[in-house]
């Protein structure tokens, strides 16, 4: 049967999916090209698996249609659909003490007849799969013994074996240490760049991010977002599947898409509170702050400074000064604005130079000041006690605490 | 179709063996060593009895009677105890002890399951039933057939319900399976106890001698009636051998490979149905062979079906061979049914397993 799709691997069209009146699918619709490597996120319960499942045949869905390789899966023999598409599960338990190379040897089932034995062929094809996945020396071993990042590797090599053009795995680093865990990936990566499309369901976002050509993001049994990595993975889609307050950014010293994530909470009141702090003083106080709920503001920072970047990852609004410069009086303007704003004034334990001792000031104008004490100031003070005077200035109407106790005093 | 090769997988250029690994080629001694010693415990538990008939003459009669050897004779009397009597009954046990110790070795492989057996799915329950309404109605007085067609339809029946009863949205999850077939087995075993109520002296002695498992007596027309639909089950299961080790690996993951397992399943529940009601019919409810000959046979030979099914079947013959003829010899003038003798080995066995699985080894 065709589908008119020439150049998909899966054409799924308005899937429903349910289990006694259950609705675990809700009308997926999701075209996935040749080559492509499919990133399967969601939250526990999404139906990640449940799609999987479907699309490799094993559950008979209630409507719609599902084409792999232009075979409606539904009216094709399961041999048939198992020499087009090969499905690696989330759990599996061997209780009985089958040798490796037998487990493997199980993906060419859909190649043999009834009274057919295995040829010497399909031993060299599931041997020269355990040896790309690095089992082949144990391939007597029996799977009941081996520890769950090598049985992993020993069906990964089975589901090779099948030697399908579309691959699913689901959950596939699901036991595997940090090694083994990015090397099925990268096995995923070379086979997708010889011509096989590979679609994984798969928890961890940094993973899928790095690796996956195309993500699909789903919520209960719906797909709610599907594209590039950068067009699926924003903070208010996250914080729609997840419910959690993401956010989204390069990692400074990876380069890569890195995320934070915190749960919402409700309930809260949020007030205004500004900080002051620079040279990396500011950063976890921000963080604090923004899971509480608050509404942050922060200033005067300077370009290059990581606090300044830490602003920009939460998004909140930051006054910036120009490199190198001093503070000048329209930014000190615009930080004393924030201030006075703020119901809530934080002084971050950071140094003190001639460069920002106009922030110094600006924490006079506070309606109130807590002040981060982790280090005494005079450790931090370069301006030779010119900024120190001001500093106890200030410590006199102010609260002071240390930034591991600043909940209390919030 | 598929455009790739081992250079663009970045492998290295390697031809890799072909062989089939040595751990299946030293397996495949025990089955000719099995036969042999098959051989030898026919013809020992023939040659033993009320009457001793030396060993050698033993094996010249049975292969004088089934044509092999010409111009030979014997003392008065010995060719018909050995052929008449005593070789059909052992040729009994040996087809129903293959029949049982295959099935068992099936139904362990296909619900993953390795303490189930014939009696745990009812099937062993349903074809008492049907043996009691036969007996009840006192058909088994006028055919030989009766009985045994009575127990199939029983199996059958009773294997059925339990499927279908399992069966939840097209697939069948092992729990439900092994539950609804213990509920089956009881709510079967009360109906046999009303019908027994009814029933009167010699039909209660004649369902004893049958529940008890009793292999004495047993003449060719029980060869006959066993030997068609035991040995063509059995051959057609050991034709679902590779099915069977996939089945192992889990429902889905067999379905992932294009294995039909819910059809397949349904197929390999008839046929074990079939090869009980058949054994079951001629020889009464011999418990435990079905359980612990695949275990132990598993234990030298390893899991796979292809090597365990005709190991089992061969291991189950002499097994029951074994038993049957400890229950001849054993001195007593009412005769032991060769069932108690399984049951007395059996059960410990099984209490041995029970206890291995709790200290979480593997009960395998």
């Amino acid at each position: 049967m065709t589908t008119g799709h020439k150049d998909y691997a899966v054409v799924i069209k308005n899937l429903d999916y349910s289990i006694d009146d259950v609705k675990i699918l809700k009308d997926i619709n999701l075209c996935v090209g040749r080559g492509e490597f499919v990133g399967l996120i969601g939250p526990n319960g999404a139906g990640k698996t449940t799609l999987l499942k479907c699309i490799g045949g094993i559950y008979s869905y209630n409507s719609g249609e599902i084409y792999v390789n232009h075979l409606n899966i539904k009216h094709t023999d399961c041999k048939k659909v198992a020499r087009e598409v090969s499905l690696m599960h989330q759990n599996t338990h061997i209780t009985f003490p089958f040798p490796a190379i037998d487990v493997v040897l199980t993906g060419r089932y859909p190649y043999l007849k009834r009274f057919e034995t295995e040829s010497s062929e399909d031993y060299r094809i599931a041997r020269k799969y355990m040896s790309y996945t690095d089992t082949l020396k144990f391939e007597s071993k029996p799977v009941t013994n081996m520890s769950g990042g090598e049985r992993q590797r020993v069906l990964f090599a089975k589901v090779l074996t099948q030697e399908t053009d579309l691959i699913l795995l689901d959950e596939p680093t699901a036991s595997l240490d940090i090694s083994h865990e990015e090397q099925i990936f990268k096995y995923c990566n070379e086979l997708v760049a010889n011509g096989k499309t590979a679609i994984v369901a798969v928890h961890d976002l940094k993973l899928a991010s790095r690796y996956c050509s195309r993500l699909v993001l789903m919520k209960d049994g719906e797909i709610i977002s599907d594209g590039s990595v950068e067009e699926v993975l924003t903070p208010e889609n996250l914080s729609v599947a997840y419910g959690v307050r993401a956010v989204v950014y390069k990692n400074r010293i990876t380069g890569l898409l890195d995320f934070y994530t915190h749960k919402l909470e409700h309930g809260k009141s949020r007030k205004k509170i500004h900080v002051i702090g620079g040279g990396g003083s500011a950063s976890g106080i921000i963080r604090q702050l923004f899971e509480y709920g608050h509404e942050v503001s922060t200033g005067v920072l300077f370009p290059g400074d990581s606090d300044l970047q830490c602003a920009d990852v939460f998004g909140i609004k930051t006054v910036v000064s120009e490199p190198f410069n001093g503070i000048s009086e329209q930014y000190f303007n615009k930080n004393v604005e924030y201030i006075k704003d703020a119901d809530l004034t934080v002084l971050c334990n950071m140094p003190f130079g001639i460069q920002n001792i106009k922030n110094l000031e600006a924490a006079s104008f506070a309606k109130n000041l807590v002040i981060i004490e982790d280090d005494p100031p005079m450790s931090r003070d370069y301006t030779c006690g010119q900024a120190l005077k001001i500093y106890e200035k200030l410590a006199q109407k102010a609260i002071i605490t240390t930034s591991a106790k600043l909940h209390e005093v919030i | 179709m598929k455009m790739y090769n081992q250079n663009e997988l970045g492998m290295k250029e390697e031809v890799f063996s072909g062989s089939k690994p040595k751990h299946n080629a030293k397996k495949k001694i025990v089955l000719p060593v099995m036969l042999a010693v098959l051989v030898l415990v026919l013809i020992l538990a023939t040659a033993i009895g009320a009457v001793y008939i030396p060993f050698g003459q033993t094996a010249r009669i049975i292969l004088k009677n089934i044509g092999l050897l010409k111009n030979a004779t014997f003392q008065e009397g010995h060719e018909e105890i050995i052929f008449y009597v005593r070789f059909p009954g052992v040729l009994v046990a040996a087809l129903v002890g293959a029949g049982l110790a295959t099935s068992g070795a099936v139904m362990q492989g296909m619900f993953r399951n390795p303490m189930a057996d014939p009696g745990i799915l009812g099937v062993s329950s349903g074809a008492g039933l049907g043996a009691v309404i036969a007996i009840a109605l006192g058909l088994n007085s006028k055919s030989m057939l009766i009985l045994p067609s009575f127990a199939a339809i029983g199996a059958l029946a009773a294997s059925y319900t339990v499927f279908r009863l399992s069966k939840r949205g097209g697939r069948i999850p092992v729990l439900t399976l092994v539950l609804s077939g213990i509920a089956v087995s009881m709510f079967l075993g009360a109906m046999t106890s009303i019908v027994l109520t009814t029933i009167h002296g010699d039909q209660i002695k004649e369902y004893l001698f049958w529940t008890t498992g009793g292999l004495t007596a047993r003449r060719w027309e029980h060869v006959l009636m066993a030997v068609i639909p035991i040995t063509a089950c059995i051959a057609i299961l050991l034709a679902y051998s590779r099915d069977l080790n996939i089945l192992l690996l889990g429902e889905e993951e067999a379905q992932a490979v294009g294995l039909n397992s819910t059809k397949t399943r349904k197929i390999l529940l008839v046929l074990t149905s079939i090869t009980t009601a058949a054994a079951v019919s001629v020889s009464g409810n011999i418990s435990f062979v079905g359980l612990i000959v695949p275990h132990i046979m598993r234990l030298i030979i390893g899991p796979d079906h292809r090597i365990l099914l005709p190991v089992s079947a061969v291991g189950g013959s002499i097994f029951l061979v074994v038993c049957d003829l400890i229950a001849r010899i054993i001195p007593n003038p009412r005769g032991i049914g060769v069932g108690i003798i399984t049951s007395v080995i059996g059960a410990p066995y099984f209490l041995f397993l029970l206890i291995r699985t709790r200290k979480g080894e593997d009960a395998i």
